[in-house]
């Protein structure tokens, strides 16, 4: 799997001490130093302790193995060792500051099954498991159910049995679509319908699945660079577009990676409108309202500025911080920290205030 | 093509009255022709360039007649450079507009005799327009890209002969070719050599035959644009071409895509995959603060001020991809609460004026 290719590759240059910093802005990647080793950072903004939450963790559960085994998705069932929740991870948001993650599978590889049972099989292991992470280390992570987006009806189950049996606080969506389906399609109704019902929150991650275009090939990994954020892009406006924001709005979505590059550049969602309204026949809001009220996004801009744009377009209570853990992107606590055009009640928002208040966690930190 | 089907319909709107009416241009439907908005900043009257707009030349139509191509020309319609139009940037408080090719179809085009007339008739034809409106418009020389040789035997041509201010690359990439690819360096060090001024737009190639693009919201253009934009810009970076071409100057329509609102990550993966960013030697930032520019299509204030934070004043101009019916006259520029007067002369006007080594004076 490419990413955990990455993720060996880019460990092994970091412990060489590769030096790479020349190529670098003298923005918040310069900010973004190695944690200090040893020890959990306790993170405080003007003297008062903060819990860092990290909405953007991934895991796999090594279980899965046992269930896809002797199937055709028997080679995707095997986490990467930094996917599956131990100390290793914990020593890495220790070092961060992070006091709690919260924890959606890596991949969207169980979007492919055909056979209802497998898929209902492999994501009540996961779930599970999940569910098993989180009792182990209580005060540090925080699950979301992951569902079969393909069969509607299972995944809406799932999420229910995910929040109400399991104790899981929301749901990932773990790819922008399916290869032939939009997730706006009134068949995913039944789905959006239940999301809205629990009142949970959703977390969305691109599958990977937009970057086989011939011009992403070459230098710059833009498979990932660019496929990542575009597929995002592709999700959300469907769901403006199509209008099934404004038939659930209820529903909660926060989209990985800065959610895409809409919330970045979303005026073009509203300019295509004057220029061919017919295309527009079922939005109903001005696309701002969306950003801020159901859209949500996380912090993985990486400049200080694009942080900025993010809240004035969005509002601070839409932005929450995320690694993309066990992926090794300059993220660290330090980023939010430095950034010289947030003010301290901002940071705090974004380092965790609006999650806890949105998902209904404790203040404290556990130490 | 998308953008051309687009464009049709548009002028079937307009046809039937729709299209104008919902821009008030009363003069399109029999009535007086609008008086010519000056524009002004406190008491200095400023010259307004629209650094893109697009037309069409009609005598495309009698050297692709009998070749595949013949459906490709468009002989009719406000893509055609007249009254209509002249009309249209008067009532905007345009003053200048710089010229683009409408659409990329002819670098599909694999006869090199064909392809070498398309843009030859194209070429001469944009010469004649600014011939006839010499303080209305700017032309840019359209090239062959499928052919990197031609192309820059195109600029050249475009500059030399014909007096053309800089030259269009009217998308990211031609068929599978990469323009990074290092059979363009003739073409790059050519532009360099010139010190032209390139801009670009996409071609609309993105998102053609994705099921994923369909549906509402016109996405293979309203996503599938700036993504070619964006796909462009991240190759002429992670491979090298900037800093292998130090002197070349490029525009990128629509924002410049996605990119200078979103540039963070473009670094963030060197330091997550540093093995991909080999041919990278600069920061991101730097690459947008000397030799990429883009328009200000972003259609929001807060969009704009990001746009100018991250790339400096210097690197944006003014745009309204007319004929297309955007939201996007001078008053965007002139009513942005952040900008004090100076900047909202540079990127209505001051930028290209140094830039192109145009007179800073108006007709009007």
């Amino acid at each position: 799997m490419q990413n955990r290719r990455e993720f060996v590759k880019s460990i092994a240059a970091a412990a060489a001490g590769v030096g790479i910093a020349g190529r670098f802005a003298y923005d918040v990647l310069a900010q973004a130093g190695q944690p200090a080793a040893g020890g959990r950072r306790q993170i405080s903004i003007a003297g008062k302790r903060i819990k860092v939450i990290d909405a953007h963790a991934h895991l796999s559960i090594r279980a899965v193995a046992d269930v896809v085994k002797g199937t055709p998705f028997e080679r995707n069932g095997n986490g990467a060792p930094n996917q599956i929740i131990g100390p290793d991870r914990i020593k890495a948001m220790d070092a961060l500051g992070i006091d709690m993650a919260v924890l959606t599978q890596q991949g969207a590889w169980w979007y492919g099954v055909t056979d209802r049972d497998l898929a209902r099989s492999i994501v009540k292991t996961m779930n599970e498991g999940t569910a098993a992470v989180v009792k182990q280390y209580p005060d540090r992570f925080v699950g979301m159910a992951a569902f079969p987006i393909q069969f509607p009806d299972l995944a809406a189950e799932a999420l229910e049995d995910g929040v109400k049996r399991l104790g899981l606080k929301g749901g990932g969506i773990s790819a922008g679509f399916l290869p032939d389906k939009e997730f706006s399609a009134p068949e995913f109704d039944v789905f959006w319908a239940k999301a809205q019902e629990l009142g949970t929150l959703l977390f969305m991650h691109p599958g990977g699945d937009t970057g086989a275009e011939a011009h992403l090939r070459g230098k710059g990994n833009l498979g990932n660079t660019v496929g990542n954020p575009l597929e995002t892009t592709i999700f959300l406006s469907h769901l403006i577009y199509d209008g099934t924001l404004d038939k659930f709005p209820g529903v909660k979505i926060c989209c990985a990676h800065a959610g895409g590059y809409l919330p970045s550049y979303m005026g073009r969602t509203d300019g295509a409108c004057v220029r061919q309204p017919d295309a527009c026949s079922s939005k109903k809001r001005p696309v701002d309202e969306y950003f801020k009220t159901q859209i949500m996004a996380d912090s993985m801009i990486f400049r200080d500025d694009g942080l900025r744009h993010m809240v004035s377009e969005m509002g601070i209570g839409q932005i929450v911080y995320g690694t993309d853990m066990p992926f090794p992107w300059p993220v660290n606590p330090d980023t939010i920290l430095n950034n010289r055009l947030l003010n301290n009640a901002e940071k705090e928002a974004i380092l965790g205030g609006n999650l806890i208040k949105l998902l209904k966690l404790t203040s404290a930190s556990t130490n | 093509m998308r953008n051309r089907r687009d464009f049709v319909k548009a002028l079937a709107a307009a046809t039937a009255g729709g299209f104008v009416a919902q821009r008030g241009f009363a003069w399109a439907q029999g009535g007086p022709a609008p008086k010519r908005r000056e524009v002004f900043i406190g008491r200095k009257r400023i010259k307004v360039i629209d650094s893109h707009a697009h037309l069409n030349i009609a005598e495309v139509a009698n050297v692709v007649k009998g070749t595949p191509f013949e459906r490709q020309a468009t002989t009719t319609g406000d893509g055609i450079i007249g009254p209509a139009r002249i009309a249209w940037m008067d009532r905007d408080g345009v003053d200048v507009a710089m010229l683009t090719q409408q659409g990329a179809f002819w670098y599909a085009v694999q006869d090199r005799g064909l392809a070498r007339d398309i843009v030859k008739a194209q070429n001469e034809g944009t010469a004649a327009v600014v011939a006839k409106y010499p303080d209305r418009f700017i032309g840019m020389a359209s090239m062959p890209l499928q052919f990197p040789d031609l192309a820059a035997e195109a600029l050249e041509d475009g500059v030399k002969r014909l007096g053309f201010k800089g030259a269009g690359i009217s998308a990211g990439w031609a068929g599978a070719k990469n323009l990074t690819d290092p059979e363009y360096d003739v073409f790059w060090s050519k532009a360099q050599e010139l010190g032209t001024f390139l801009f670009m737009h996409p071609g609309g190639t993105n998102g053609n035959g994705d099921p994923h693009y369909g549906g509402r919201g016109a996405l293979p253009n309203t996503i599938g644009n700036p993504l070619e934009t964006t796909i462009f810009f991240s190759r002429l970076i992670y491979e090298g071409t900037l800093d292998k071409f130090p002197g070349l100057k490029i525009c990128g329509a629509h924002g410049g895509g996605y990119l200078p609102s979103y540039m963070g990550r473009t670094d963030a993966q060197c330091r997550r995959q540093d093995d991909v960013c080999t041919g990278k030697k600069r920061p991101v930032e730097e690459y947008f603060k000397t030799q990429l520019m883009a328009d200000i299509m972003v259609f929001r204030e807060e969009g704009l001020r990001h746009l100018v934070a991250e790339m400096g004043t210097g690197q944006l101009v003014y745009g309204t991809d007319m004929p297309f019916g955007w939201p996007v006259t001078p008053d965007f520029i002139l009513n942005a609460k952040f900008l004090n007067d100076g900047q909202k002369e540079q990127i209505l006007g001051g930028n290209l004026i140094k830039l192109l080594k145009l007179a800073p004076a108006t007709t009007a």
